[in-house]
């Protein structure tokens, strides 16, 4: 009930979305009607927004927040880009599908969607709370050495420890290729 | 004796009851006046439950130690502050142990940050004691005018000379003393323009960057209690104290709708232009009130 009406995000400013954000948060749209307002670091979030299209150097960045915040914790992608990769879908440099790498709980689709879009996705965000749908966290705990298994797969040696711990056939696979 | 108990009880959950209920009124009328909607005035007791049930991470033992050395200050503090007619510690101490125990509250904080380990926290602590170093001047010569114009160190005193004798802020010896209390005020609650403590947009939130969860809890209750502190010892310095509760509870609204006025419309200082303004305006105007208090015994 206090996880739904009290969203704290964390907007993860990557591509052009981020400009549909302002609006939303201010007097036009207001998002603090909603319980949503905008916190400065990921520590103190649980709403965790991505914005625009993920290049492989921020999906370092975003992975490192995502683990950051507490748990429970909700993902939504913004925009077309991280769903598919949008308009950058044969880019070399852009990954085309976001939760393959971290749990997304919901998507806002559209180029851009507007601040409206936001509002129904919170709604529906609510929904799935109410539910208990939204248990990206849990999956990502769940299923942590695939997902692992993904981020080294793009980035080979990733600079920090396991978030959880690995399951043991994984550990020897880490020591193996060290 | 049991009148005694009752108000060791009352009285912290009348502050923390009043500041939870301050930042809920906060952001209302912070949005209203941005011609927004906002959120209910429940949303800070929301926004608590929240934090207290989540999951969160530790930096070490000094970093818990910190936040609690902060809110137990800050409780012990409002022992000795008159609220109404509440005020448990009467008999001991007055004005110069709330003086004394206040620098408890930014000390717990320091620590905690120690503990914490981010840049964003050593930019913050500084700031909040350069900050202080800028107020606690003029603020010691408004208090110092305060006791000499009633020749007392109880606060109780104090608000009682002026329920009898009319408000410090209107007599003729402490209206100057008064004024610079209202020019260091926004300091000493933090707020713009003088928030460079916990700018959100420059330095994420200086003090706060680490606490998640039930920390950013304890740190929120934090505020709370601070902001009744800041509130009541006005209210009790200059306004006349309260005869009952309600009274001066609804002193602290008025005083604190007034802050928040001068908070919508500012924008935010940088801190040495922060320390230019507090050592010219209200240290001038306090020193001018001391010798005015001095001279009119």
């Amino acid at each position: 009930m206090a996880h739904k009406y009290s969203l704290h995000a964390v907007y993860f400013c990557t591509g052009c979305g981020i400009i549909e954000i302002p609006p939303v948060i201010t007097a036009r749209w207001d998002a603090e009607r909603f319980g949503v307002i905008p916190v400065p670091t990921p520590r103190q979030g649980n709403l965790f927004m991505i914005t625009g299209y993920v290049s492989v150097k921020t999906l370092e960045a975003i992975i490192r927040s995502y683990e950051q915040m507490p748990d429970p914790k909700y993902t939504v992608g913004f925009g077309s880009c991280p769903i598919n990769g949008g308009m950058y879908w044969d880019s070399y440099n852009t990954i085309k599908h976001l939760d393959k790498y971290i749990p997304v709980d919901g998507w806002i689709a559209g180029c851009m969607p507007r601040p409206e879009a936001v509002f129904i996705g919170v709604t529906h965000l609510w929904t799935l709370i109410d539910k208990g749908k939204a248990d990206g966290y849990l999956r990502y705990k769940k299923n942590y050495a695939s997902y692992r298994k993904n981020q080294e797969a793009l980035f080979g040696e990733l600079g920090w420890p396991p978030l959880y711990e690995l399951p043991n056939w994984k550990k020897e696979e880490t020591i193996s290729k060290r | 004796m049991r009148w005694f108990i009752a108000q060791i009880i009352l009285s912290p959950l009348f502050a923390l009851a009043a500041g939870i209920f301050f930042m809920g009124l906060f952001r209302v009328i912070m949005a209203r006046i941005q011609w927004r909607y906002g959120p209910p005035m429940a949303q800070p007791l929301i926004d608590l439950t929240r934090l207290f049930s989540q999951k969160t991470v530790s930096h070490g033992a000094i970093f818990d130690f910190g936040i609690l050395l902060s809110l137990a200050g800050s409780l012990v503090v409002i022992l000795f502050l008159p609220m109404g007619n509440m005020c448990p510690m009467s008999g001991s101490g007055g004005l110069l142990v709330v003086l004394y125990l206040m620098l408890l509250m930014p000390f717990g904080g320091a620590l905690s940050g120690g503990g914490g380990a981010n840049p964003n926290i050593s930019i913050g602590i500084s700031r909040k004691f350069i900050l202080s170093l800028g107020y606690e001047v003029p603020f010691l010569l408004v208090i110092l005018a305060v006791m000499t114009h009633y020749e007392t160190i109880s606060l109780v005193e104090i608000a009682q000379h002026q329920q009898e004798g009319g408000w410090a802020i209107f007599s003729w010896s402490l209206f100057l003393s008064g004024i610079a209390y209202l020019l260091i005020f926004p300091a000493m609650l933090g707020i713009r323009p003088f928030d460079v403590a916990s700018a959100p947009q420059e330095i994420s939130s200086g003090i706060n960057v680490e606490y998640g969860g039930k920390y950013l809890a304890l740190a929120h209750i934090e505020h709370a209690l601070s902001l009744s502190i800041g509130l009541a010892l006005f209210v009790n310095l200059f306004l006349g104290g309260g005869s009952n509760v309600g009274y001066f509870f609804l002193k602290m609204v008025v005083i604190f709708f007034g802050g928040l006025c001068v908070h919508a419309v500012l924008p935010r200082f940088r801190v040495e232009q922060a320390i230019k303004y507090l050592w010219k305006w209200p240290t001038a105007l306090a020193l001018t009130g001391l010798v005015i208090a001095v001279l009119m015994r």
